[in-house]
């Protein structure tokens, strides 16, 4: 038993390691030149546009229904005019980009992966290694870099369009103008819940990119090998998500941003 | 080539329309913290600042007008707050405006409320200090709350027993199921009316009494306006106290007499006492009475035997005759 626990903490702090390095490699590698400019750019396109109909379904129904379920509550403390205000709090700051980054794991993260693994194990990596391309600056860098400069923006949207919703699950059981909504949201948020949840989003994409590519790259084993990474990609992806989190209300908080 | 053009300004779109929305986002709360536009410092000085912190909001008259810049401890007793206020308040806040610290709501956010003083004065400039209105905390509320709680107690366990003695007494259920009482209040009532509209009208015809004599009407009115009046009135006063003391004198010399008289009864002198005591001169002056009575019955028949002599017949039916013309005259 302490044997098995002893190897699982072995193959973790490898496998942390490793991530490690993979992401000093990216640091390494990621301002030299040649720039893959049009391959970061459709990576832009492929994971940041193309994850805006999943990002904002999700984020929608967040809102309607995180009002709905919230307003008996502010209803019994005789708060219910609060209700824009404190679910425009709860997503800016905490639920959105969580949300939305866990949401972009379980689609980036394990495209990523699956996408680079099937190139490992059909050793396309190898090829381009061949033909003098550099496949980590151009498989890896691009995919990081897009998914660290489109997290926040997805958040962005998915913030604006989860309060839509929540203002139609105000205006299910209430009568709250449009104006009136955004006004009570805007007069209700801080510098402090806006900046630190949108720098922290910077940090999950770059967990979901790092991660999703280092789980594809060093994908073996064949198909199965496939599968595996890109399934471990949104797990570790997922859990960084939430450390990351973590950290970031430990660092506001020391910074009095809370 | 093309669809990679066409994708290039998707994804132009959609960054644009993310930045777009954190620039909003970014303005909107700038915006409600005066971060943008021209402001100007307004100050307030109070011994207690309830957790007011740095980023609350300030109003004047409700209306958002600034946010707390910050708070500073200037000594043990005195804490200032500086307020970052629009300047297009400065148009409109006046040096005399009360400040008082607030909450959003019972439960919301700390706020500093500007209040206009209802008398005039100069605007406030810049950095000027404003004076300050205790508002009373949520603390001093629940203490008046509880203070009233155990009044509101007292009282209702005074009105238990009252209404436990209300429902024991016998005498009081006895009046109250008694069919007459309410007829006799009834009749109280209406008796009070009319004793109402009794007094109502004693109180008119006072009035116009009042007036009357306000206006010289009437002795008592010409006697208080009319000073020919009030004379004479004077005058005719003056002669009733003269008659009444010549009233006075008379009665004492008729005193006087009358002692004299008794005086004489009881020493057994004078003629008041012969009258009196002496029966044979009572009994000669009730002789002398009768004759005179005699005397003028015969005098009587004699003058009626005159009146039918044939000699002075005329004389009195001309007598007759003129006391009749004068008669009907």
């Amino acid at each position: 038993m302490v044997t098995s626990y002893s190897s699982s903490l072995k193959i973790f702090l490898r496998e942390a390691g490793d991530i490690a390095r993979f992401t000093r490699r990216f640091f390494s590698q990621w301002f030299r030149p040649r720039y893959e400019i049009a391959e970061l750019l459709r990576q832009c396109f492929v994971i940041g546009y193309q994850s805006l109909p999943l990002v904002g379904l999700t984020a929608f129904i967040l809102g309607l229904v995180l009002t709905i379920q919230l307003r008996p509550s502010m209803e019994d403390y005789g708060v219910a005019a609060q209700l824009p205000a404190i679910v425009g709090i709860a997503i800016i700051r905490e639920i959105g980009p969580v949300i939305v980054a866990l949401i972009f794991a379980g689609k980036i993260g394990s495209s990523i992966g699956a996408e680079l693994g099937s190139m490992k194990v059909t050793e396309q990596i190898d090829a381009m290694e061949v033909s003098g391309t550099n496949p980590f600056k151009y498989l890896v860098v691009t995919r990081v870099l897009a998914a660290t400069l489109m997290l926040p923006i997805l958040v962005l949207l998915g913030d604006c369009v989860s309060l839509y919703g929540s203002w139609i699950g105000v205006n299910i059981r209430g009568n709250t103008s449009f104006y009136l909504f955004w006004t009570q949201v805007f007069n209700n948020i801080t510098f402090s819940d806006v900046l630190p949840a949108f720098i922290k989003s910077y940090f999950f994409g770059f967990a979901v990119g790092v991660i999703g590519s280092y789980k594809g790259f060093k994908s073996n084993k064949g198909t199965e090998g496939v599968g595996r990474s890109a399934n471990s990609a949104v797990v570790v992806s997922s859990v960084v998500i939430f450390i990351i989190d973590l950290l970031a209300v430990q660092v506001t908080d020391v910074l009095g941003l809370n | 080539m093309e669809n990679r053009a066409i994708n290039n300004i998707k994804l132009g779109v959609f960054v644009s329309g993310g930045l777009l929305f954190l620039v909003v986002l970014l303005y909107m709360i700038g915006a409600n913290r005066s971060l943008f536009g021209a402001t100007y410092i307004l100050k307030a000085r109070f011994e207690n600042v309830q957790g007011l912190v740095s980023g609350n909001n300030v109003r004047f008259s409700g209306i958002q007008a600034g946010t707390v810049k910050n708070i500073q401890i200037l000594n043990d007793t005195v804490i200032e707050v500086v307020m970052v206020v629009d300047k297009k308040m400065q148009a409109i806040i006046r040096s005399n405006a009360l400040v008082s610290i607030g909450t959003d709501g019972l439960v919301g956010n700390k706020v500093v409320n500007i209040v206009p003083s209802k008398v005039s004065a100069a605007l406030a400039k810049e950095g000027a200090i404003l004076l300050v209105k205790r508002a009373v905390s949520p603390d001093e509320m629940l203490q008046t709350l509880y203070t009233t709680n155990n009044d509101i107690a007292v009282i209702a366990a005074n009105l238990k027993m009252t209404v436990q003695r209300i429902n024991s007494s016998t005498a009081i259920w006895t009046l109250l199921s008694d069919p007459y009482i309410p007829k006799d209040i009834k009749l109280s009532i209406a008796k009070i009316h009319e004793a109402t509209s009794k007094a109502a009208s004693i109180t008119n015809n006072l009035d116009k009494m009042i007036d009357e004599v306000k206006n010289g009407k009437g002795l008592l009115g010409k006697l208080m306006t009319n000073d020919t009046v009030a004379n004479k009135f004077g005058n005719i006063v003056l002669k009733i106290n003269s008659v009444g003391e010549q009233v006075d004198a008379l009665a004492g010399e008729i005193r006087g007499l009358v002692n004299h008289f008794n005086q004489d009864v009881k020493a057994g002198k004078g003629p008041f006492n012969s009258l009196l005591r002496d029966s044979l001169l009572s009994m000669k002056l009730s002789n002398s009475l009768d004759n005179i009575q005699q005397g003028t019955e015969g005098f009587n028949q004699n003058m009626a035997a005159i009146k039918h002599s044939f000699l002075l017949r005329g004389y009195f039916k001309k007598m007759r005759k003129r006391a009749q013309k004068n008669i009907d005259k």
